[in-house]
């Protein structure tokens, strides 16, 4: 990528870029071809869901624009980096400042106090404890869980984990927030009130959102709508 | 290296699974706890089996001739071993030294006769500090004096000359000039030492007495015997020593190599025991932190997913490890205290396992029936060095398991 790509994307065009992307897995003796020549781009602030059949591609995608995996073919652009491009270590520091991640069962680090799993990638980032304090404390207020900072995540209800983790997804002001089936494992109501809370988020802060998604609820609220089957975009539909 | 805490973190996981972590960390301080009592064992017992051999026979380090290691004879002397041995006790390491014959000599009464080690001493200045056969059971009186006619007999040589106390000893042997030379000495005390074979062959005679019948001069002997405080430092001392005099510095490992292999044997059992409860300390804590690395694969990805590097992961484990080292010290500590205080203050008595012998002896050296355990502050550090090591080597494969982990399969994003 050259200057004036970096440089169109610091705009915020795209945010995201895959380019015939093709993903195979070995199952035993047999290929499985995840994605077959997928393309689609990401523009920041974009609110979009990903959603299909199960073996449609969608985590695999996910996957992909997270930096957890490597296409078999094809690129992969995420905030202006050819992520085929970058070694181990580049690809831990990529993760770490450009992209946050909200699991479908929260994945909080259950040793660590819900302040202290927010503030853990300003940690990795080395920003000072008062700034990072700053930050979280804001954060958890933002997400509903103020007075809750010091509870551990088996202190806390499954809507209110998931909302430790999108603080902790947001903390870092990451160019993308990757969530996998973030309301699968809600009850309808504590599922709307997340998609509030990450529709805020959206609106207000400009973050660029992702999900992988079953939800209709989810899909309702999203602004743009990517339906896969077999691996190919399927439809595309912006609101 | 800025980051999250990461020792906090390694401290909160140790307690995740409280129960394994407490199997682990009794398996430390009972491994510990072993190594210690077994050190502090040999380190005393085999210290003062050194020490009573140096009673027994020439010191810690022995002054002598050159010639007398290799051939001995009563013909090697050292000419000037009383202003020798004053010159020697000005050396720090020094505690005592005092001037000594030793050498062969045949006994004879009316009806027996039998060869025998004899060893002058003078009793003004020895006592059972630097002379271990005075600590012995002694029927009779020690000498009065160094010009004395006495002799004292070993129990069972006493026993093979058929002659009791009061009774008349003549004693044979070659002086200075070679010729043979013949005393007559009254039997004074009878002792006995445990150790069989000196109470067959040891007899003790007055050093003026002997020195006279030798026809030595005036503070000449066959050696001077210098006592120490810590057996371990007799090379240092030798050493120095050897400096000082044209007569040989011996340590009492050279003059005494029966004894000395015995106990190098003895330790090397006793290292070698060691190791393998290293080795089943280090197969415990390996057991509890690939378990533990092999529950959380799924929670390394998500570390790896939010920006952790493979390098920090494997940091995070060993910082587990090495916790688990040093509270499983810590209950080690707790775990020995008491056992050791009453090792060091009562001791094993192990005579019971003696059986009717009633003594063993090593080397000459009649072992005292109970034991002490007074581990050297060196193996201490040594056993806890080796703890630490063991469980820093325990948590390298599951350090390296951790950081290896592949983000995309641990979490199954899908």
């Amino acid at each position: 990528m050259n200057e004036s790509d970096k440089e169109e994307t610091a705009n915020g065009e795209t945010i995201v870029q895959l380019d015939e992307v093709s993903k195979r897995y070995k199952q035993g003796t047999v290929d499985v071809h995840a994605l077959r020549g997928l393309s689609l781009e990401i523009a920041r602030g974009e609110f979009t869901a990903i959603c299909g059949p199960s073996g449609s591609g969608k985590t695999t995608t996910l996957n992909l624009i997270g930096a957890l995996d490597k296409p078999c073919e094809g690129k992969v652009i995420v905030d202006g980096e050819d992520l085929a491009a970058l070694s181990r270590t580049a690809l831990s520091s990529m993760r770490r400042d450009r992209i946050g991640f909200v699991f479908q069962a929260y994945n909080l680090v259950p040793v660590l106090t819900a302040f202290e799993n927010a503030e853990i990638v300003l940690a990795l980032q080395g920003e000072a404890p008062a700034k990072r304090r700053d930050r979280v404390m804001k954060l958890l207020k933002a997400v509903g869980l103020e007075g809750m900072e010091h509870r551990r995540p088996d202190e806390l209800s499954g809507g209110q984990q998931q909302r430790v983790a999108i603080a902790r997804a947001i903390a870092a002001d990451p160019a993308v927030v990757l969530a996998d089936e973030p309301t699968a494992n809600l009850d309808s109501e504590t599922a709307d009130r997340l998609l509030d809370i990450m529709e805020e988020l959206n609106r207000d802060h400009g973050v660029t959102f992702v999900f992988s998604t079953h939800d209709p609820k989810v899909m309702e609220r999203a602004r743009r709508v990517v339906r896969l089957v077999d691996g190919q975009v399927h439809s595309d539909e912006r609101r | 290296m800025p980051g999250p805490n990461l020792a906090r973190m390694a401290w909160r996981n140790i307690w995740r699974n409280r129960r394994r972590t407490l199997v682990t960390l009794s398996s430390i301080a009972f491994g510990v706890l072993l190594a210690v009592l077994f050190t502090g064992l040999g380190d005393s017992g085999y210290s003062n089996m050194i020490d009573l051999a140096a009673r027994m026979g020439g010191g810690h380090v022995s002054l002598q001739h050159p010639e007398q290691l290799l051939a001995p004879s009563l013909k090697r002397t050292v000419v000037d071993a009383d202003a020798l041995a004053e010159k020697v006790r000005s050396d720090a390491g020094v505690k005592r030294a005092v001037t000594r014959i030793t050498g062969q000599t045949l006994l004879a009464t009316a009806r027996q006769s039998q060869g025998a080690v004899f060893l002058a001493f003078d009793p003004k200045v020895e006592d059972a500090s630097t002379l271990a056969v005075m600590k012995g059971k002694m029927e009779g009186k020690n000498f009065a004096s160094a010009n004395s006619k006495g002799i004292i007999l070993g129990k069972k040589l006493a026993h093979n000359l058929g002659v009791k106390l009061g009774r008349k000893v003549v004693y044979t042997m070659t002086d200075k000039n070679g010729e043979m030379i013949s005393g007559l000495a009254r039997v004074t005390a009878i002792v006995s030492t445990g150790a069989p074979s000196v109470d067959a062959s040891l007899c003790l005679l007055p050093l003026d007495t002997v020195r006279k019948a030798l026809s030595y001069g005036s503070g000449e002997a066959t050696q001077v015997a210098v006592f120490i405080d810590d057996q371990r430092k007799s090379d240092e001392v030798a050493a120095r020593l050897g400096n000082l005099t044209e007569a040989a510095a011996v340590p009492w490992h050279v003059s005494m190599p029966e004894l000395a292999g015995f106990i190098t044997m003895k330790v090397s059992g006793t290292v070698f025991m060691e190791m393998i409860i290293m080795l089943l300390i280090a197969a415990g804590i390996f057991n509890t932190l690939f378990m533990s690395v092999m529950e959380r694969l799924r929670e390394f990805g998500v570390l790896l997913a939010i920006g952790f590097s493979p390098g920090r992961l494997f940091r995070l484990v060993m910082l587990e490890s090495l916790w688990l080292a040093l509270v499983g010290l810590f209950a080690s500590a707790m775990v020995t205290a008491a056992p050791y205080y009453f090792a060091n203050t009562k001791g094993f008595d192990l005579s019971a396992m003696w059986g009717k012998a009633g003594g063993v002896e090593v080397a000459g050296v009649a072992l005292e029936p109970i034991w002490y355990v007074d581990i050297y502050p060196e193996n201490a550090l040594l056993i806890a060095a080796f703890a630490i090591g063991a469980t820093l080597l325990a948590g390298l494969f599951p350090a390296w398991r951790a950081a290896r982990v592949a983000p995309v399969d641990a979490i199954k994003l899908v």
